[in-house]
């Protein structure tokens, strides 16, 4: 294989700051690839990503498959006789990835750089409330709690539905972008090519069974706690949209006993336990791996201050409590960064590394 | 004088039960007729040593033959100081502790040890050191580098005066180029000014120093303690100095007659020591990018086989020269591993850090002009990838070549350099004897003797200086230098009887003889290491020193009682290398292993001193075999005296003669070699060749 050197010196002191890791004490000795459990045995992982790395070799790590074959188990962090953290570095490549690939590309860096967070939320906080605004109901409502009165469902629903599909929409092109880099990797794999929807048919049952994390051996808590977010995510997501009908159908709101209410709160009680888990880890990590970036904590504290008020939310309207309009409101604006702001923040893991995955599938590469 | 000899015989370390030690007392005393024959318990305590001053006082003898431990065993305390001979004979080792007690192989062997003992001790004489009227004190340094600063600073604050030659006319040498230099201790993070100008200042104003510029030797006579210089310069100025430090150092590799990776032929490409100048005249232009290419010539069968050790350290150093003054360009470092021994890979990890110091393990396989940039093809060995790169400039990392040595014109029969060992460095063992060479009183330090930096080169300055002011003292006293320090015999020659076979001018490893016009040797004993090759080495038998020599060898030889009947006992003589042989041996001894009762051993100070006329000596008498064991010849010698076990290995061709013309089997010789570790290996050795003497039968002449 032919490559052309162009180190992007930019692009490694930027992987470096996000890892924490100092890759020129990287000696590319390899124990890396070696105690990987989920590289592949041919062109393994992810020591030739750390000489990359190295180099600041941009375009042999963004839009490379084996990045997001990584599920940082740490196992290579742990063995590194040097010290260094590969799969931080991973994890930065993919964190460069987002924004990378982010369309429109202000979306990237609105929710990668810490200082413009005050932005990040303005934006959603001014929109949601042009859009009770223009339903006319911007005021707090008297009498028992009812959310309709503050945002009708019919403007809640419309509104955020096409606001999400406007947000993937666009990030679509990204995902498209990294498709087309993705097929600029070719590996010596045996076989023919298996096609697109087939590779994706095995990714899908991976990912739903778990079974890559399963193979991480120091970090293998980590199956649990993403496998209880995983599934109290989809629960939950199920639960809205059955909401969403039952607001359509006029059925709304559930009241405590409907199985759909019960399976909501069992869901917030599994993403409390898997993101608990999850915080506990990053807050207790050992010195030195596994570093947890703005994005990493930003994702997070999304996604648990959205279980939180939306818990707080329901308690609110069950209880009467003052303050209930004010809490569905921050319920809303943490909705938005979990669910619009999806491809741009950590979440678009969901989507790049499923990608990824179908294109690793589908060059036999696994 | 009237010989008048004793035998003493310690019973001690559990000699006295396994040989019997009364009873060969008294048949030693009735066949040898010694003045005395005394055993005691232990000869080396006070009482035992108060018993030998005594006994020896009382029978007015002028020489006893010890046995009981070896040479090398408690040598200060047997050590007569009244001119009283001692011959050791090692029945400890060599008989007690490796046959078995008692039995009659054993009582046998000890027997013949004590004949062999009293035998040499009847020919041996007293040595009178070899001492010069007139030992020069003075010091030649040559060569005006780091390494010759450092020695004649050390030699001028030793008390001894020291003359620094330098062909240029400036002292500092290669080092007073450096602009920086790398750093040698914490913090490695800056690069240092270089302490040459400190080295110089020193020496410029010691006044026991007297610098000699734009200066070169045009001969140099003599031997150590009285060295003629002759110098060429300003003034010719002719010297007389004890000793000589040769510090004439390194020049930076360029093949005239190969590729090297474009140097010459694209643009651009520069090595090391060009970038160095550029800095230094700050000269040195921005470029984009900057590939330093290490090994360049380097640890290559085309061109340098060996490492220089410095190139990756100074690649690293003139990579930050570069990024310390151009924050943009990018800097590639080519390599195949980066060598930073010691605490310089601190220096390596700084440098590490620089995210625009790019490190890619590998080799470059084209070096091609590209427009005004060069283009180049690398073969990345981690990833299994050709990687394409253009930069602007190409530096390559050339190694250390030595200088000649024949700039120092020695007037020596053997020539006027120091005779070179691997890749054209003249050490004379890299582990053993570091600084020396095969010239005794000359030293080598710096480059000259091995590629090394300026901390090592000052080192070695320091460390050959002291070799040199051991050899002017050694030469006071009339002693050997290493490795027979101390030793004051000297070969003296029976000029009546030369040929002028020029065998032994030709055969000594350290030049010690010149010759006449008419071609006879001439010994300059000072020169000498007493190794004996070139007693080995004389056809006409007439080279011996006071406690060595032919017939001395010879009546040893003959001394051993061989018996007729071979089926029971027959007798293989062992000569062995008292260097690393022996002490092999030895060790086996201590380890309890068992030597077998049929050989009897003469430890020789070189497996080169071995005269063919022993070999024969011994197969007239009877032996049946000859096993000689020395140290490892080759490239990668262990020999203590360099080529002794080599030469043994040609001239068996001769001793093979020797056999043929006396109707006997070749193989009833045989030599070997083995490491001072191979206790095992030696008893193995021994082992197998008696049995090939079992298969070759009785010596013919035994029973003549």
């Amino acid at each position: 294989m032919m490559t052309t050197l162009t180190p992007d010196i930019a692009f490694k002191k930027e992987i470096e700051h996000i890892s924490g890791s100092s890759l020129s004490t990287c000696m590319q000795c390899g124990v890396c690839s070696v105690v990987c459990n989920l590289s592949p045995d041919e062109q393994p992982f992810p020591r030739k990503e750390m000489v990359y790395a190295g180099w600041g070799m941009r375009e042999k790590l963004i839009g490379n498959p084996d990045v997001w074959m990584c599920h940082q188990c740490g196992d290579c962090s742990t063995s590194c006789p040097r010290g260094v953290n590969p799969a931080d570095v991973l994890a930065a490549t993919r964190e460069a990835s987002y924004r990378h690939y982010a369309t429109p590309a202000f979306m990237g860096r609105l929710l990668s750089r810490p200082a413009l967070l005050p932005l990040a939320i303005l934006l959603p906080v001014l929109i949601i409330a042009a859009i009770i605004w223009m339903a006319g109901t911007l005021s707090i409502p008297d009498g028992a709690v009812n959310y309709s009165l503050f945002f009708p469902h019919a403007w809640l629903n419309a509104s955020f539905t096409g606001l999400t599909l406007l947000s993937y929409g666009v990030a679509a092109i990204g995902i498209t972008r990294f498709w087309k880099d993705l097929n600029r990797f070719s590996y010596e794999s045996a076989g023919a090519k298996t096609g697109f929807f087939a590779s994706f048919w095995k990714v899908k049952n991976e990912i739903l069974a778990h079974s890559r994390f399963g193979r991480c051996e120091r970090n293998n808590s980590r199956k649990i706690s993403h496998f209880l977010v995983f599934y109290g995510f989809i629960l939950l997501l199920l639960v809205t949209l059955y909401a969403i009908y039952a607001a359509v159908t006029d059925k709304y709101p559930l009241s405590l006993d409907n199985p759909f209410k019960i399976l909501g709160n069992v869901s917030s009680v599994m993403l409390f336990a898997g993101l608990g888990m999850m915080i506990f880890n990053r807050l207790t990590k050992r010195e030195g791996t596994e570093r947890s970036s703005y994005a990493d904590w930003l994702f997070l504290a999304a996604m648990f201050l959205l279980t939180l008020s939306g818990v707080l939310v329901q308690a609110a309207r069950f209880l009467d409590w003052q303050s209930a309009y004010h809490l569905y409101f921050f319920h809303l604006v943490c909705v938005w960064f979990v669910i619009i702001y999806l491809p741009f923040t950590k979440f678009g893991h969901l989507v790049y590394r499923t990608v990824a995955l179908t294109y690793a599938f589908s060059v036999n590469r696994k | 004088m009237e010989k008048k000899l004793g035998i003493f015989i310690c019973k001690g370390c559990r000699i006295g039960d396994a040989i019997g030690a009364d009873s060969l007392c008294a048949k030693m005393m009735a066949e040898l007729k010694p003045a005395v024959c005394h055993t005691h318990t232990a000869l080396c305590s006070p009482a035992g040593m108060t018993f030998i001053a005594d006994e020896s006082r009382s029978a007015e003898v002028t020489g006893f033959v010890l046995a009981g431990c070896g040479r090398g065993t408690k040598d200060e305390v047997f050590r007569q100081e009244n001119g009283i001979l001692v011959e050791r004979v090692n029945i400890r080792e060599m008989v007690a502790w490796t046959m078995e007690p008692g039995a009659e192989d054993t009582v046998m062997a000890a027997e013949d040890y004590l004949r062999m003992g009293y035998a040499g001790l009847q020919q041996m004489t007293a040595v009178t050191p070899f001492i010069l009227g007139d030992v020069s004190k003075e010091i030649l340094v040559v060569g005006g580098g780091v390494a010759g600063l450092k020695a004649a600073i050390d030699g001028a604050e030793n008390g001894y005066r020291v003359h620094l030659v330098e062909q240029a006319e400036g002292l500092g040498g290669w080092a007073a180029r450096w602009q920086k230099q790398i750093p040698f201790d914490q913090p490695f993070s800056a690069l240092r000014d270089p302490v040459v100008k400190g080295l110089i200042n020193t020496v410029q104003q010691n006044d026991l120093i007297t610098i000699h510029l734009n200066s070169s030797i045009e001969r140099i006579d003599g031997q150590p303690g009285e060295f003629v210089v002759s110098l060429n310069g300003k003034h010719n100025t002719s010297l007389r100095v004890g000793s000589i430090v040769t510090a004439t150092g390194w020049k930076p590799y360029r093949p005239d007659d190969k590729s090297l990776y474009g140097l010459g032929a694209v643009d651009g490409v520069i090595t090391s020591v060009d970038l160095e100048a550029e800095v230094a005249a700050e000269t040195m232009p921005r470029k984009d990018a900057v590939l330093f290419i290490q090994c360049a010539g380097s640890r290559d069968k085309e061109h340098l086989p060996y490492c220089s050790s410095v190139c990756c350290g100074i690649s690293l150093k003139q990579a930050k020269y570069i990024r310390d003054r151009y924050p943009d360009t990018i800097v590639y470092i080519v390599y195949k591993d980066i060598r930073t021994p010691g605490f310089l890979e601190d220096f390596y990890k700084e440098i590490q850090d620089d995210p625009s110091i790019i490190f890619i393990r590998g080799a470059v396989n084209a070096v091609d002009q590209s427009g005004n940039r060069i283009g180049l093809k690398i073969s990345d060995e981690l990833l299994a990838e050709t990687l394409m790169v253009e930069v602007d400039r190409v530096v390559l990392a050339t190694g250390m070549v030595p200088n000649e040595t024949t700039t120092l014109n020695l007037g020596y029969r053997l020539g006027k350099g120091i005779p070179e060992l691997k890749y054209a460095f003249s050490d004379s063992h890299f582990i053993c004897f570091p600084y020396e060479t095969r010239r005794t009183g000359i030293y080598l330090a710096g480059g000259i003797r091995a590629p090394m930096d300026i901390p090592s080169a000052m080192e070695d300055g320091s460390g050959a200086m002291l070799k040199a002011i051991q050899m002017i003292e050694a030469s006071i006293r009339g002693d050997a230098v290493h490795p027979r320090s101390g030793d004051q015999s000297y070969p003296e020659l029976y000029l009546d009887r030369c040929t002028d076979c020029k065998r032994c001018t030709e055969e000594c490893p350290f030049g010690t003889y010149d010759e006449t016009s008419s071609g006879t040797p001439v010994v300059n004993p000072n020169r000498c290491r007493r190794c004996g090759i070139c007693l080995g080495s004389c056809p006409e038998r007439v080279i011996s020193f006071a406690d060595l020599s032919i017939n001395m060898m010879s009546a040893r030889i003959k001394a051993v009682e061989v018996p007729d009947e071979f089926e029971e006992k027959p007798r293989v003589l062992m000569f062995v290398c008292e260097n690393d042989a022996l002490p092999a041996l030895e060790m086996a001894a201590r380890e309890g292993m068992k030597i077998n009762p049929y050989v009897r051993i003469i430890p020789v100070r070189c497996l080169g001193s071995v005269n063919r006329v022993w070999v024969s000596d011994a197969l007239s008498k009877g032996y049946d075999g000859i096993l000689q064991i020395g140290c490892k010849p080759g490239d990668d010698y262990q020999c203590h005296f360099i080529h002794g076990s080599e030469l043994t290995g040609q001239r068996s061709e001769s001793y093979e003669e020797t056999l043929t013309s006396m109707m006997l089997e070749p193989e009833r010789i045989r030599t070997e070699y083995v490491e001072i570790t191979g206790a095992s290996e030696i008893i193995a050795q021994i082992d197998a060749y008696m049995e090939e003497i079992e298969l070759i039968g009785p010596n013919p002449f035994k029973d003549m």
